[in-house]
Formats: structure tokens, C-alpha cells, sequence
């Protein structure tokens, strides 16, 4: 396969079986569509492509920038192609949660514009959200803008009309199958998708997911929110079902660990909406049937959203020598000074604060570690010799506690805390300076 | 498909609120006595929300000064009370702060905020209160008073505004207040330059929003302006970060969501109107498809007030990517909020009395009150009123029902929204709408059509029992004890 450039190689994506032990299915073959291959890597790679190539003539001329309302993956595919044009990217959007899709996104050299929470003191006057307001600005003209307006863009919908369904009805040997199970997010994938299969066969079952309401799973709406995107017709769907968080990372778990695919929460939650959904009609069923949902993107980009939301699965082995190891005796007993006597001391003075709090104003002669480093050294070991007299140094004198107790513990004799800390310092009159 | 169930919003109420309403014969002899509407506060619920506030700077080994936004309510008995704790007050006009004076707020515990007329900034300057400059002209006009009046140095807050971030471009809502950041060194000049009038005590923000976010953004950027001052050898120790903790109107987050749910399906037309002349409270439908903004107060909010300032301390600042609140305590800063409405939490509610009862192809019911005398409405925020019925006998419920106001004016009402009452109200019954002394209460009244703005009583526990007096009358003086 040789290509001229990247956007050549989007589409065309496998439709892999899903082993029967694995979905527990008798009488129907389930089958995963594999969108997380495209090579920005989502189904979105074809709707970025589509909807962007009809504006790229003369955009790069007047300097244009795209735009989007994106939290995530179409933010990804444009600034790659953008990129790829000579143009500018620019992401608005007030739904990015996941750090490291904001983080790659900077990385591709995306601008982001995060929007305002809501007003606490409400102003009833005001009955102009600030997306609408955006949504204005980005469409007068000689904005300087190429908005490609992915909720309301039909040709959102074309790609996957000309390109992902055809695709599975070929693979599928020239067969819609009978059940169709898709996330929603723009509605672009399955209203197209849906649309091409139905032109093959009326009867193909189409299966919407959405999240529960005031869940989170980044890339789909909840059942609320699907109201407000323009692409979405609630006659497509012969179902909407919802599924939670928990339900998409259990069905990511399964892709994942045992189906070779490593899928992102939306393809774990599409496919555990259609076990859920087909489960219920395997037994009934006679014959044979075919079942497709779509895989839209890869697990790396959430590893914080799982951590957050699974922490046992990162759970990782206690280290040593560290202060929640500590019982309350030990803190208690942890050998302190006060300010007068620590203005005599006669060796090392450790400050655990902040490296900016630090420069600002310490006491003379100190050396700073920040608690987290000093906490990072100490699961090594003594990070000085014993015979180093060392005073520990942190706002109030509790943390300086629990260090000067877990140092004691690793057997260092002459260590000290400084009770209350900088603050009982400064309170006292003693010097402060910044170097 | 439309849901059948009744769309209640039943507020949230704390024993001393259910322990008022639990004495419907005092709610009756006031409302007879004194008329509706009738406002009532009560004082000593403050001292649980401040101890509530107090509770958090501990836990995060913080100190600092809450400053009560007074502007939340007018009340006398409020603020007498909380002269009685150990917090302080946020003053926003000169009669705030005549107010506070007067209700035993030494200056060490006044802060004045916002725009300031030259009589405010005179008294504030003579009684040795804290001034919150709102701008750098604010800081030479102060100077030159204190300047004319040979009066002692003042303490000068600097209110900052739009905060740079980086990486992330957040876009905030403009706001009219506040001395742009990237003017701090400016700020600084002019005290420095009336080194003899104003002594730098820190730098404040407020901003009007309930994006923790932006609140990080803005703490942090106050950080990095207390270290610009300490570079210039002007050493400052406080943060002021405003008020906008928000408060929990709703019981039950279940009936938040599904009201919600069933407004914006009301608005595309899928099941019967929720509201007067099906009103969408933002939202709109184009075609089928949902637009506009829900333009309504989160009722339900499950962390608000001191949750919500804990949550933000816990918030890692997103260039130095530890906790706000260990920057604080790291750069040995005081933390000072003013929480307004946070602080009137369940601290007071509104009496009307019900006129008439209409029936129709509506059920509207008429009250003596306006949509003014209880300003839920103007601020967006639901919550169902509760109904204390004249008498026991036989009452038909539940009843959908409009509330309607006594100003001849057909934008009249209490709020657009269809009410669902667990019985149905008969002229003479009275309603109760809880939690409104945050902002809700005579916040906007007004004499027109000279119908009369509601009194307003304290109601205080002595010996088990409710008692009351006016508010102006209320005064936290201890009983006198037995002569010996
Ligand atoms: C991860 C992920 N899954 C699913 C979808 C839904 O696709 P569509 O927008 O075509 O409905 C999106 C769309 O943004 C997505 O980012
Ligand atoms: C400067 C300032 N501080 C405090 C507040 C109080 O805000 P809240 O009642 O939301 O806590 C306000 C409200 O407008 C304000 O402008």
C-alpha cells in the first residue's frame, strides 16, 4: 500500500468477529467494526476529512484558521489535517475532561478555548449562552474562521453513508446485518451508517447509545443532551438505550483483555450495549443472525479517566518508607524544635513547601525539596548521612512532623521539625529572606 | 415518552426550618398581625454555616477572615447575630457599611467591596476598614482623602481581574469590576507612591461562575501577584477570592434531573407545556432540534458552600500542579472569602397568603405578594413552595398550579413554572417558600401599585419555644442573669 498522504489511509477499516465465548451469543455473530485503525485514530477521521476538504481551497491563502466544537477526538483528526494544510487549528469547547486529550491536542499544535462555567448570580437578561454567542462570531463572514460545524454538517453524515457502511455490508459479503448498534455522539456515524444499510435492506435494527444522565463518557451525549445536536432524528434509532460509565470501562475491559482490540470507553460501551441489547433475543431466536457495533477509538487517551474511575485496576504495591505508614504515636513523638531554638541550629534546614513559595521568602541558608520529591527520595532511603543534623521545615509544622517521624523510624538520630511551622517563624518576627 | 409522575421540587430543609413550619399557629398570628408577604430571618442558623466555613480552613490548616457578603440580605437581626461569631463583613455601598458599624463590626472585621462613591471611601478610611479597590483610580482617590483628612494608613485590598491562562485558553464572561493582572505593577506604583496613606494588605478576586476552573486559574494568577509583591519588598499575606460557593436548594437530585428532562421535551413540543405560555427558561426548539442554554440555577447542587471552597483548595493549580490550597498555606498566605448566599443557607423563608383560587383550564392561584417580594424567579432557581393549610379539614391533592402575584401586570407571576402542591391550597391558607434569605427575599421588593413590601421578623429559640420580633429590634444580648 503506498499513499501520498495520511489522509489516503483513512477508511477502509477491518469488521473482526468477536469470539462467541467471549459475548456468550448462540445464535448470532457479532461482529466489531474497527474504527480505532483509522490513522488520526477514530471513526471521526472520516468526518474531520469530509467536512474539511470542501473548505480547504484559498483557506491557507487568508491565513484562515479551523474551527470546531470538539473535545476530542474530530479536534484530533482536524489539527492533524490543518496541520497538514498550512492552516490553524482551534478547539472550543467546555466539555474537555480528560487531561491527556487536552494535552495531545496542545501537542498537535491545536489552540483550545475552554467556555465559563455558568453564572452563580444568574442574570436573567442575559438569555445568550456563550456558545451561541460563539457560534456567531465563528459564522459572520471575513471571520477568518472555517468552521466545519461537525453537529449540524450533513456531510458529517456522507462519510459514513459512502464510506463506513458500504464497507460493512461488503465485508459482510454483501449482506446488511440484522442489528446495527452504535454510540452517539454528532450522530454523524450511526445516521449514516444506519442510512446505508437500510438502503440495502429496510429491516436492519438500529440500536443508539447514550450515556445516563449525568454520567460521563467522553465522546457520547447523555439522553438529554442528544436533543440538541442537528444531525440527530430519533427516527433512526428503533431503540435509544443508555449506558453508564461503569458499563462502557466493563465492556473496555473485555475488548481490551481478551478480544486483542484495544478499544476506548465508547467501543467498550457499544459493545456492551449490544450484548445487553441482543442477550435478550438470542434464546428466541431460530436462525442465524448478524450483529455490527462500532470500535471508535483507542484506550491510551483515557488512562486518567480510568484511573479515576477504577483505581484498583492501577493498584500497584505499597512502597516503603512511607509516612501513611506512620501510626499517630510515631507523629506524635516526632522530635520538634521551636523558632528560638531553630534560629540557633546548626545544620541542614530542609523547607518541603513549594518551589515558588520557597523563592519568594525562606529562611537563610535553607535548601528546598518539595514534600513530593522528599517523599519520592525517602521510598529510597536516607537521602543524607546520620550524622547530618537536618531541621525539617513546612507551613504549620505537620508535615515537617510526619517526616522528622518517618526519618526517626529509618534511623536517623538528629532530626528535626520546626513546630508551626514558617508560619510560627514568620508570626515570631525571626528573618525571612529571598536570594 | 412523558413521564406521569408529578413534578415535584421539594426543597431542601433543615430541622430549624422544619421546626419552624412545625408551629403553623405563629406563622398565622404573624402573617395576621403583620400582614403578607412576611419575611422571616432566622438568626442562629448562621452559626452552623459559619462553623460549617470554619470547619473547612481547619481542615485545610488555613487562616483568614470570612467576610459575610452583606448585599445577600438587608436584614439587622443577620447581621447582629453574626457580630456575635467570629466573622466579618463584606460592605458594598455606604449604608452596608453604616449598617455593619452599627451592629457592632469593629473595622478589623469590615471589608469594603466593589465601586465605592467618595463618602463610602471617606467613612470606610475613617473607621479603619479594610478598602477593596475596585480600580487603580479608586486607589489615588482613597490616597488623596486619607491624604486631605490627615487621616491614619489604610488597608488596601487589590481587586484583580482577567487572569491570564496558559496552555488552555479559558474564555471567561467579562465582567465590569476589577483591575486587569497584567496592571498589578501599576496598582503597586500608586500604593507605593501613597506610601503614607495605604498599606498593601493583598489582592482579591470575584468572579461570577460556578466553574472551579476558572476559580484556579484566578487563585493561582493571586498567588503569582502576592509573589510580585513580595519581590517589590511590598510583603502582603492575603488572598480574598469573593464569594459564588452556591448553595443546595433540592432534597432530591432524582426530581432535578427529571424535571429538566421533561422541560426540554416540553420545549420540542413531545409532551404537554410545563410552564405559562410554554416558556423554555432559555431553551428553545429549531426544528426539532434543542437550542439555547438552560437558562435556570443548578437547584441541586451536592457540593456547595464550604464543599465547594474545599473543593477548590483541593484543586491543583494548573501551572504550579499542587493544590491550591497547600500553595496557600506553602506561601504562608491568609485566605478571606465573602460568601453571601452560601452564608444565608436556611436561614430564612417567605409567608403569603393565598387569595383565590381559580379553576380553568388551568388552576391558578393568587397570592398576596409579588413575584418581586420573592425573587426565586428572577434568579433562576425552582423549588416548591410548601403549603400550611387554615385548617385539617379535608383537603384534595395533589394539584398542578400556577402562582400568580397581586400586581395588576400580566408578567405577574411567582414563577412560570406549573407547581405541583401535595394538596391543593383554599384562600386564607398560607405558603411558605423556604430558603430564601440569600438574595430571595426583599432583594428587589418595590412599592409599586403601592402594594406594600413585606415585613420582616426575627424568630430565635427561648426555653424550647419560637419567639419573635421585628428585625430591627433584634439584638443577641444575653439574658440578664439572676442577681446573686
Ligand atoms: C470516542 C467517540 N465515540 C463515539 C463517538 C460518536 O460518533 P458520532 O459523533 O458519529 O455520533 C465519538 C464522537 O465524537 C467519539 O469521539
Ligand atoms: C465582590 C463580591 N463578593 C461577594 C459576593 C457574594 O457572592 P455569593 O452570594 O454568590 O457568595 C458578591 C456577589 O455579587 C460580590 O460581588
Amino acid at each position: 500500500m503506498r499513499y501520498d498522504d495520511m489522509t489516503e489511509a483513512i477508511g477502509n477499516t477491518p469488521l473482526v468477529r468477536i469470539d462467541p465465548d467471549v459475548h456468550g451469543l448462540r445464535n448470532i455473530d457479532l461482529y466489531a467494526k474497527m474504527e480505532l485503525l483509522n490513522p488520526f485514530g477514530s471513526l471521526k477521521d472520516r468526518a474531520a476529512w469530509q467536512m474539511a476538504r470542501p473548505l480547504l481551497a484559498g483557506a491557507a491563502e487568508r491565513g484562515d484558521t479551523v474551527v470546531e466544537l470538539s473535545s476530542g477526538n474530530t479536534a484530533k483528526a482536524l489539527a492533524m489535517i490543518a496541520g497538514m494544510h498550512g492552516l490553524r487549528f482551534k478547539s472550543v469547547t467546555n466539555r474537555m475532561k480528560v487531561p491527556e486529550v487536552k494535552d495531545l491536542l496542545l501537542l498537535l499544535g491545536a489552540e483550545i478555548d475552554e467556555l465559563p462555567g455558568q453564572a452563580e448570580c444568574l442574570d436573567p437578561s442575559d438569555t445568550e449562552d456563550p456558545l451561541s454567542r460563539m457560534h456567531r462570531t465563528l459564522t459572520s463572514n471575513g471571520s477568518g474562521y472555517v468552521h466545519t460545524d461537525q453537529y449540524f454538517n450533513e456531510r458529517n453524515v456522507e462519510a459514513h453513508l459512502h464510506g463506513t457502511g458500504p464497507e460493512i455490508i461488503k465485508d459482510l459479503d454483501g449482506h446488511a446485518p440484522d442489528y446495527f448498534i452504535a454510540c452517539v455522539g454528532t450522530a454523524g456515524s450511526s445516521t449514516g451508517v444506519a442510512r446505508a444499510l437500510r438502503q440495502h435492506d429496510p429491516d436492519v435494527r438500529v440500536i443508539g447509545l447514550v450515556a445516563a444522565k449525568s454520567d460521563f463518557i467522553p465522546g457520547i451525549r447523555t439522553i438529554d443532551e442528544v436533543h440538541e445536536v442537528g444531525l440527530f432524528e430519533p427516527d433512526v434509532y428503533d431503540s435509544i438505550e443508555t449506558i453508564t460509565a461503569d458499563d462502557a470501562i466493563d465492556g473496555l475491559l473485555t475488548l481490551v483483555r481478551r478480544c486483542g482490540t484495544p478499544a476506548g470507553p465508547t467501543g467498550g460501551g457499544a459493545f456492551h450495549g449490544a450484548v445487553r441489547h441482543l442477550r435478550t433475543l438470542d434464546d428466541s431466536l431460530t436462525e442465524r443472525r448478524t450483529a455490527v457495533f462500532i470500535v471508535c477509538d483507542r484506550v491510551e487517551s483515557y488512562l486518567s479517566y480510568l484511573r479515576e474511575r477504577r483505581p484498583a485496576l492501577f493498584g500497584r504495591p505499597p512502597r516503603r518508607n512511607d509516612t501513611r505508614l506512620l501510626d499517630e504515636a510515631e507523629v506524635a513523638a516526632a522530635p520538634t524544635i521551636d523558632v528560638e531554638e531553630a534560629q540557633r541550629w546548626p545544620g541542614l534546614v530542609v523547607d518541603l513547601r513549594s518551589p515558588y513559595a520557597f523563592q519568594a521568602l525562606h529562611i537563610d541558608g535553607s535548601i528546598n525539596i518539595v514534600d513530593e520529591l522528599f517523599a519520592e527520595l525517602l521510598h529510597g532511603g536516607l537521602p543524607f548521612s546520620r550524622r547530618q543534623p537536618v531541621l525539617l521545615v513546612c507551613p504549620v509544622g505537620e508535615k515537617s512532623a510526619r517526616y522528622a517521624a518517618l526519618l526517626t523510624r529509618m534511623g536517623h538520630p538528629s532530626v528535626r521539625s520546626l513546630a508551626g511551622g514558617v508560619i510560627a517563624w514568620r508570626d515570631a518576627g525571626a528573618r525571612l529572606v529571598r536570594d | 415518552m412523558p413521564d406521569s409522575d408529578p413534578l415535584l421540587l421539594t426543597p431542601k430543609m433543615d430541622p430549624i426550618i422544619q421546626s419552624v413550619l412545625a408551629g403553623p399557629a405563629l406563622l398565622r398570628q404573624l402573617t395576621d398581625g403583620l400582614g403578607s408577604p412576611l419575611n422571616i430571618v432566622l438568626p442562629e442558623a448562621l452559626d452552623a454555616n459559619v462553623a460549617a466555613f470554619r470547619a473547612v480552613y481547619r481542615q485545610h490548616r488555613l487562616r483568614g477572615q470570612i467576610y459575610f457578603a452583606h448585599k445577600a440580605n438587608r436584614s439587622s437581626a443577620l447581621l447582629r447575630h453574626l457580630a456575635t461569631t467570629d466573622a466579618g463583613v463584606d460592605v458594598a455601598s455606604l449604608g452596608e457599611l453604616q449598617h455593619a458599624l452599627g451592629a457592632g463590626f469593629g473595622p478589623g472585621r469590615i471589608m469594603a467591596t466593589g465601586p465605592k462613591n467618595r463618602e463610602f471611601l471617606w467613612l470606610a478610611a475613617r473607621s479603619g476598614s479594610t478598602v477593596n479597590a475596585d480600580s487603580l483610580d479608586e486607589l489615588s482617590e482613597l490616597a488623596g482623602l486619607v491624604a486631605a483628612g490627615r487621616l491614619p494608613r489604610v488597608r488596601v485590598m487589590v481587586r484583580l481581574a482577567e487572569f491570564a491562562s496558559r496552555g488552555v485558553h479559558m474564555v471567561s464572561r467579562r465582567s465590569r469590576f476589577g483591575v486587569p493582572a497584567g496592571l498589578l505593577p501599576e496598582a503597586l506604583d500608586r500604593i507605593d507612591k501613597h506610601a503614607d496613606q495605604l498599606e498593601l494588605a493583598g489582592v482579591a478576586y470575584h468572579l461570577d461562575t460556578i466553574g472551579v476552573a476558572e476559580k484556579a486559574i484566578a487563585l493561582e494568577g493571586c498567588l503569582a501577584a502576592l509573589d510580585e509583591c513580595r519581590r517589590r519588598d511590598a510583603p502582603a499575606w492575603s488572598i480574598d477570592i469573593g464569594g459564588g460557593f452556591g448553595v443546595n436548594y433540592l432534597d432530591d437530585g432524582e426530581q432535578w434531573e427529571r424535571y429538566t428532562s421533561e422541560l426540554a421535551q416540553a420545549v420540542l413540543g413531545r409532551r404537554p407545556p410545563l410552564t405559562w405560555n410554554g416558556h423554555g427558561y432559555g431553551l428553545r426548539n429549531e426544528a426539532g432540534t434543542l437550542r439555547g442554554a438552560l437558562g435556570l440555577y443548578p437547584a441541586h447542587r451536592p457540593v456547595s458552600g464550604p464543599g465547594y471552597l474545599s473543593q477548590l483548595l483541593a484543586a491543583t493549580a494548573p501551572e504550579q500542579r499542587r493544590p491550591l490550597g497547600t500553595l496557600l498555606l506553602d506561601s504562608m498566605t491568609d485566605l478571606d472569602i465573602e460568601p453571601g448566599r452560601a452564608l444565608l443557607d436556611q436561614c430564612g423563608l417567605v409567608l403569603a397568603r393565598v387569595l383565590e383560587v381559580r379553576d380553568g383550564p388551568d388552576t391558578l392561584v393568587r397570592l398576596e405578594m409579588n413575584s418581586r417580594d420573592v425573587s426565586l424567579e428572577e434568579h433562576g432557581v425552582l423549588m416548591d413552595p410548601i403549603v400550611i393549610p387554615q385548617d385539617s379539614a379535608g383537603f384534595a391533592g395533589p394539584a398542578e398550579v400556577f402562582l400568580l402575584g397581586n400586581l395588576c401586570l400580566e408578567s405577574d407571576l411567582i414563577t412560570r413554572r406549573k407547581v405541583v402542591l401535595p394538596v391543593r391550597p383554599r384562600p386564607g391558607d398560607l405558603l411558605a417558600f423556604v430558603n430564601t434569605a440569600g438574595y430571595f427575599m426583599d432583594f428587589s421588593a418595590t412599592r409599586a401599585l403601592h402594594q406594600p413590601i413585606g415585613r420582616k421578623v426575627a424568630l430565635f429559640r427561648t426555653g424550647g419555644r419560637w419567639s419573635w420580633c421585628l428585625d430591627e429590634q433584634y439584638w443577641p444580648v444575653p439574658e440578664r442573669a439572676e442577681a446573686a
